[in-house]
């Protein structure tokens, strides 16, 4: 994990400074498609900070993706749906995952690519990648899906992997969507193994997402294996939920407007970074590196950056930190850049501190110190440790409650409440499979500002 | 004529050469199987062994393809190269630049590195803290044409399948590929390079180093340019190595058959055939795959009882040799009841021809012998005339019945027998019957019992025939039951039938003759029935009349001593 655990930072010290977000909007235009830029955005946790002695300060960079645009064709999507027909999906499961696979294909265009992996002791491919054309062929063939049998999920995920790479050097879209609902059991299963072939597939551009079924999936498997490769992932306790979970994804597919997202983030010499959190990322010297695989129509994304800023004196002025995104516009295939700036004022007075707090970074940093806190519970009640989980999960609730009431702010009271309701439940009962899936989903959506959910 | 005996000897000769082949046959059939089913499991090992000398040679081409690489790497500007081709290609884990005096280089220790990085650097630290030597697993002899022959092994054909798929790149071909795809320097470039780095000490040395690290295998893959030049190099990132070699997997059709890639810790790493292994399931065959995937290995499941589709080849065969011994054994069986029951009716026809015969005689010889005494006029009593005239007239008499019941006997056989339909009252033709052969049932001492039930007994019927059979009944009791104190007659209704039972306390019919005495010519044979003369005939007569006329004729035995007859007659108000 890159992140460091920081839940308590340096008491920040005097002084007054001015917030100044610049953002760059670079000219270049493509000839003939006119559409809104990503905008990148960088702030700091107070727009004044305090004067005196070195401080850590978080920063939040903020990627505004545009909505796509409605003039001008999407990106084409290379989906492969990957199938659990193990035994334990019989019943309705097995029914609503055809239902969903076949929610999938009608939304696809003419010009996309599809293919269908299932898997059981063996792993068979369905349908092999081709345009979404022959629709009522397909449908009829996913309608003779059938379960039993073991669950062979990395065979499954890497024939997937493969029916995506038919068409790899296609500007599409590539997606695997991970059904399963039970514990692989032929193949690697470890969440580390899942999770080097997520990043294995990231480096291709593949992104996996997940979907967990039931209470009997393996769900820090599907996280990593998501997380990884830049994929989403979703819970859902029963497969009548299945087609939903299917059509908000491909919406999100059907949505790129940005690929290969790559922030760097450059700070002055004096300015040391401390930690990435909640993110993967790699820090290299004065600069913080970090990718995305695609960015959908109106998300944003942003990463929390926490940085050691050098003893100053009030009235002083610096510049925190400036990143740079390159990205890739599907629309026109042309890499394109946006970039912004974040600079610093420092001052005495403790009001002008506390007045030029901004809820949204202090939101989003206290949200993601929560998601590391559920991790943290599971972690511990995985240990056998309920007890420390439960007061991981409470302490994390009350400071929550703490500074959503200080600064009023509902999405934190709420996020407060049910946290603490969850952690009463798992003071009563125990760290059921239920709610270790909820903790472990409800965390990775957090910290990868899932869209859907 | 053939003996019983005999029959059955020569059958039971017949029976156990057969059954001695049929043992024969199926302990054939059984090897058979097992050749078929050991020439199966050789197949698979085969197809095992070659599943594993390609992911060798995979493996092995990969890794001489990343070293290739890695020597013609840009050395100028060596770490930033190697960090892209981390960022890019699947195949890399993680890359390093080690220099003997400085240390790590590359990955930089501390926070500027990935947790990935820290766990790398955490888990090869024996060899960058320069504690073991990176060449310590150099194979002295490695041979540098292998690198000519793996690489020549993925240039065209797919050594899984039998048939090569030219237009289709494999994955494993893919994956060859991707390791090839590096920063190579064109051979020019690679001269220049050379010639640049002439006042250094031109090395290239290289190995690759299969590492265990918390019960997992790790592939480091490593470099030396230059003698005083830093060694670097990858890990291999073995979850991309294996995704792209699963799926070329070859399918398994055989029903009962797995092969199964196991990774050094015995944990299923893929499977091709359907057949459900258990993890406590033993394998028939392993073949380990090669010292670059130390321990890892194809395990050969197979279902215990056998395979599945090849079996059926037994199944099939023993179905038939069944069916061939069933058909030879109930064939004999068949020919040796029918040759046993010709020989029975041939004896029970001889016997037939001498009871009849004898049945002739005894009433000819009285007849003749009072006749000639009749003719000779020696007999002056006129009681003494009567007498011997009487006799002349039963023994006629009993000469007519018998040679009735020859007639009839063969009239039934044939179905010929005509049946003369009157209607006339039961009760007064049997009380007719009683009174005209009363004479003859006293003369045995026997008292005659009648037990008539109130009621009508109206009959149409043959009453001709039905006087036969009530004759034959009659003298059976009194041929068989002249010891005895009574013969009963019993007539009484039931349902639509008319039962006429004939009784007697004589001394009974043996149980094991009781199924028997209705059957043609049978005669109970015993002490008794011997002494006593007859045909055979007039049971299974009085039975067949009965039931041409739809009713019928059992026997019933009664407790103690004695037999009871009962005639079942159709009543005529059922029509």
């Amino acid at each position: 994990m890159t992140h460091l655990r920081r839940y308590q930072h340096q008491t920040i010290v005097s002084f007054f400074t001015a917030l100044i977000i610049f953002v760059t909007m670079p000219g270049a235009v493509l000839a003939g498609i006119e559409h809104s830029r990503l905008i990148c955005r960088v702030e700091t946790e107070r727009a004044v900070l305090q004067a005196g002695d070195s401080q850590n300060v978080v920063l939040k960079i903020t990627l505004d993706a545009p909505l796509s645009p409605a003039h001008i064709k999407r990106p084409l999507v290379n989906l492969a749906l990957v199938l659990d027909q193990s035994g334990s999906m019989n019943g309705t499961k097995i029914q609503q995952a055809k239902a969903a696979a076949i929610e999938a294909l009608t939304r696809l265009g003419l010009q996309d690519i599809f293919s269908v992996v299932v898997y059981d002791t063996n792993v068979h491919t369905i349908v092999p990648a081709q345009n979404a054309r022959n629709i009522q062929g397909i449908i009829n063939i996913i309608q003779q899906i059938s379960a039993g049998g073991n669950t062979a999920l990395f065979g499954g995920v890497s024939q997937g992997a493969s029916e995506i790479r038919k068409n790899l050097e296609n500007d599409y879209v590539h997606r695997i969507i991970l059904l399963s609902d039970g514990l692989a059991n032929v193949g690697p299963r470890m969440p580390g193994d899942l999770g080097r072939l997520g990043a294995a597939l990231i480096k291709e551009n593949i992104s996996v997402t997940t979907v967990g079924v039931g209470t009997d999936y393996n769900e820090d498997l599907m996280a990593q294996l998501a997380q990884k490769s830049d994929g989403n992932t979703y819970f859902v306790e029963s497969g009548f939920d299945l087609p939903r979970i299917f059509s908000a994804e491909l919406g999100d597919v059907l949505n790129v407007v940005a690929k290969k997202v790559k922030v760097i983030i450059t700070l002055p010499d004096n300015v040391q970074p401390v930690s990435i959190i909640g993110r993967e990322g790699r820090i290299r010297q004065n600069q913080i590196e970090l990718s995305m695989n695609q960015l959908y129509g109106g998300q944003e994304k942003y990463a929390l950056i926490e940085v050691n800023i050098p003893e100053s004196t009030p009235g002083s002025k610096i510049m925190v930190a400036r990143a740079d995104v390159t990205y890739e516009n599907p629309f026109s295939q042309k890499l394109e850049t946006s970039s912004g700036t974040s600079y610093a004022r420092f001052s005495n007075d403790p009001k002008k501190v506390a007045d030029s707090t901004n809820i949204n970074v202090v939101r989003e940093y206290q949200l993601n110190l929560n998601a590391l806190a559920q991790e943290k519970a599971i972690e511990l009640s995985d240990k056998g440790k309920k007890k420390e989980a439960v007061q991981e999960l409470k302490l994390s609730a009350e400071r929550l409650k703490q500074i959503g009431s200080k600064y009023n702010d509902k999405e934190l009271l709420k996020q407060a409440d049910e946290l603490e309701v969850q952690a009463e439940m798992i003071d009563d009962q125990g760290m059921s499979k239920k709610s270790r899936k909820l903790l472990r989903t409800e965390s990775y959506q957090k910290k990868n500002q899932q869209l859907s959910q | 004529m053939t003996s019983k005996r005999s029959i059955i000897i020569f059958w039971a000769l017949f029976l156990v050469p057969t059954l001695i082949m049929a043992i024969i046959a199926f302990k054939l059939l059984s090897h058979e199987q097992d050749r078929i089913s050991q020439s199966a499991l050789h197949a698979l090992s085969e197809r095992a062994k070659t599943i594993s000398e390609t992911i060798h040679l995979t493996v092995e081409a990969v890794q001489e393809n990343l070293t290739q690489s890695l020597l013609v790497i840009d050395q100028d500007d060596l770490k930033k190269n190697l960090i892209k081709w981390e960022e890019t290609n699947p195949l890399v884990r993680n890359v390093f630049v080690y220099k003997k005096d400085q240390n790590l280089e590359y990955p930089i220790r501390g926070l500027e590195s990935t947790p990935e990085e820290r766990l790398f650097i955490a888990r090869y630290d024996s060899l960058f803290s320069g504690r073991i030597k990176f060449d310590f697993n150099e194979d002295p002899l490695r041979d540098e044409s292998k690198i000519k022959g793996a690489e020549d092994s993925y240039s065209g054909s797919s050594r899984y399948d039998s048939a090569p798929t030219k237009q289709i790149e494999s994955s494993r071909q893919k994956l060859v590929a991707l390791s090839r795809v590096a920063q190579k320097a064109p051979a020019l470039e690679q001269q220049a390079i050379f010639l640049e780095a002439k006042d250094q000490e031109f090395l290239e040395k290289s190995g690759w180093i299969p590492w265990f690290s918390e019960n997992s295998l790790y592939i480091l893959g490593w470099v030396q340019k230059f003698k005083d030049g830093p060694v670097y190099g990858v890990e291999l990132e073995i979850m991309t190595l294996l995704s792209r070699l699963v799926v070329d997997f070859p399918e398994l059709s055989e029903k009962g058959t797995a092969l199964v890639l196991v990774d050094g810790n015995g944990n299923f790493m893929h499977q091709s055939g359907t057949w459900v292994t258990d993890p406590e399931d033993k394998p028939v065959a392993v073949i380990f795959i090669s010292s670059l995937l130390p321990h890892w290995q194809i395990a050969v499941f197979v279902d215990d009882k056998g395979f599945g589709a090849s079996r059926g080849f037994l199944y099939v065969s023993v179905i038939l040799l069944g069916i061939f011994i069933a058909a030879i054994i109930s064939g004999g069986l068949l020919l040796t009841r029918l040759t046993l029951k010709n020989m029975k009716d041939a004896r029970q026809k001889t016997s037939f021809v001498s009871s009849v015969s004898h049945e002739l005689k005894t009433p000819l010889t009285s007849i003749r012998m009072y006749a000639e005494l009749l003719l000779l006029k020696r007999i002056k009593d006129e009681n003494k005339t009567q007498t011997y005239l009487s006799v002349i007239v039963n023994e006629s008499g009993r000469l007519t019945r018998l040679i009735n019941n020859v007639l009839d006997f063969g009239k039934l056989e044939q179905g010929k027998k005509t049946y003369q339909m009157t209607g006339f009252e039961m009760d007064r033709f049997l009380l007719q019957m009683i009174c005209a052969h009363s004479i003859r049932i006293e003369n045995q001492g026997l008292e005659i019992i009648t037990q008539v039930e109130e009621g009508e007994y109206h009959v149409r019927t043959d009453k001709d025939a039905i006087e036969q059979v009530v004759l034959n009944l009659l003298d059976n009791a009194l041929k068989y039951a002249g010891q005895g104190k009574f013969i009963k007659f019993v007539l009484k209704k039931e349902d639509t039938f008319i039962l006429l039972k004939i009784c007697d306390d004589g001394p009974g019919i043996p149980s094991a003759q009781q199924k028997m005495i209705f059957e043609k010519f049978h005669r109970v044979d015993n002490s008794l029935t011997s002494k006593q003369p007859g045909s055979g005939l007039g049971l299974s007569i009085a039975r067949q009349i009965l039931r041409d006329l739809k009713g019928d004729l059992f026997f019933e035995p009664v407790p103690g001593n004695g037999s009871c007859f009962t005639a079942r007659i159709k009543h005529h108000d059922s029509d």
